[in-house]
């Protein structure tokens, strides 16, 4: 086989040292350890805040606090495990793949599987099996991506067929038949913790209503805001990294979060990289790329009235946010690609 | 019939890396480890991703898209997403030179 087909920095164009890549690709399970204490700190505070507040009025904002603290790290913890380099020791990326993946509603394998062909074909109409909604994107497929309603019907479908074993044709494409069984049963192992969770809560039990499952439920929305900017209103097809997806910058609590994600455009060019070494190789290969989008909720304000513009037929120029020249027009637009999640 | 095909020089591969090498249509990932100079497929047994960007920590060889791990000195696939072992190929060193038998 000969070739390269994939979506990266070969094929954008960028090129850089391969000692320094090396250096910044170096795996060492410090960084992701020391980050993960952190996590439990920040989890143990705001879920205290959350306990103190039980009975009351601040239970709410309480709870959508520590709800974004579960949430959106865990999403990004389990995407770097499933890259294999949040650490360097495997059984730990493992066991992180599962924890992350069970807060953010993926089966494991799954997740691992569908994420390598996203990176393959990075935003491509039909082979991108992580395309979350249809292009360009409008209030409606706003409403559905950020509430959780359009992630949780497509798992809830792909966790269904796998556990039964009765795999779609999507999954098919990015599984070997070996790794089959393992979506399988990686499926049923999550529904009977799910159904563990559901049990105890039914028996009277509201620790896992508080702490774990209403919590998901708020934080998601701030999650699938963070996931929503990696690719909306960019360039579907295009072999280039730069034309299909965004780095924005956020500050220190969302880099953290998000552990250093929005550095999306150098994680697709470099995915040997982990999550650590991304802020060094962004500045090493800033002169090469596009300047990153405003911060997250100026980039998410600016996502927001585009679709709504679109939706009511006006311009959909944004004032600051990277488009692709497809997405701006005057007014109306033609449907461009059906979501591959759902 | 096998034969042997000089690769390279010794030095030219840094200790802890590798290099593509290509001859008859095929290609090679040929590697220079704590264990020494081992050769395997070039291209990762998942997808079509050659293996010359990939990273070496000891003698496994990490693929640069999806992070699978292969043993260099078996080609066995040692994790996700590759599950399918690389061939490897016989290296020999003669005067600073490395050669491959293909």
């Amino acid at each position: 086989m000969t070739g390269n087909i994939a979506t990266n920095a070969a094929s954008s164009g960028i090129v850089f040292d391969r000692k320094k890549l090396k250096a910044l690709a170096k795996r060492s399970d410090r960084p992701g350890l020391i980050w993960l204490a952190q996590w439990v700190v920040l989890l143990t505070v705001t879920g205290w805040i959350v306990y103190l507040t039980l009975g009351s009025w601040w239970l709410l904002p309480a709870m959508m606090v520590y709800g974004t603290v579960l949430t959106v790290p865990a999403y990004a913890l389990s995407h770097e495990c499933a890259h294999g380099t949040a650490f360097r020791t495997r059984w730990l990326n493992e066991a992180c793949l599962w924890l992350g993946s069970l807060i953010y509603f993926e089966e494991p394998h799954h997740r691992r599987y569908s994420h390598t062909r996203h990176h393959t074909y990075t935003w491509h109409v039909g082979k991108d099996s992580q395309m979350p909604f249809d292009t360009p994107m409008t209030f409606r497929g706003w409403l559905l991506e950020t509430t959780g309603i359009a992630l949780f019907s497509y798992e809830i479908r792909v966790f269904a067929l796998n556990a039964l074993g009765r795999f779609s044709d999507e999954t098919r494409t990015f599984t070997p038949v070996s790794e089959l069984p393992k979506l399988k049963w990686g499926a049923r192992a999550c529904l009977a913790v799910y159904a563990l969770l559901t049990a105890l809560v039914a028996s009277g039990s509201v620790w896992p209503l508080y702490f774990i499952l209403l919590p998901r439920l708020l934080g998601g929305p701030v999650m699938l805001l963070f996931t929503l900017i990696q690719h909306v209103e960019l360039q579907e097809n295009s072999p280039s990294i730069l034309e299909s997806t965004r780095s924005f910058r956020t500050g220190c609590i969302g880099r953290f979060l998000y552990m250093n994600m929005n550095n999306h455009v150098e994680h697709h060019l470099y995915p040997l990289v982990p999550f650590h070494g991304l802020p060094a190789l962004s500045k090493a290969i800033a002169d090469q790329l596009p300047e990153p989008d405003p911060g997250f909720f100026r980039t998410n304000w600016e996502v927001f009235q585009v679709v709504l513009h679109r939706s009511l037929g006006r311009s959909t120029k944004a004032p600051s946010l990277r488009q692709a020249p497809n997405m701006i027009t005057a007014g109306g637009f033609d449907r461009l690609s059906k979501a591959s999640m759902s | 019939m096998s034969e042997w095909v000089r690769v390279c020089a010794a030095e030219e591969i840094d200790e802890e890396d590798l290099i593509r090498f290509d001859h008859g249509g095929c290609s090679f990932a040929v590697y220079n480890t704590e264990k020494g100079f081992f050769a395997t497929d070039g291209y990762c047994s998942h997808e079509a991703q050659h293996l010359e960007d990939g990273l070496v920590m000891g003698t496994v060889i990490e693929c640069p898209l999806h992070q699978g791990r292969f043993e260099i000195t078996t080609g066995k696939a040692l994790s996700a997403p590759v599950c399918v072992d690389l061939q490897t190929y016989p290296i020999k060193l003669e005067d600073g030179d490395i050669f491959i038998r293909l």
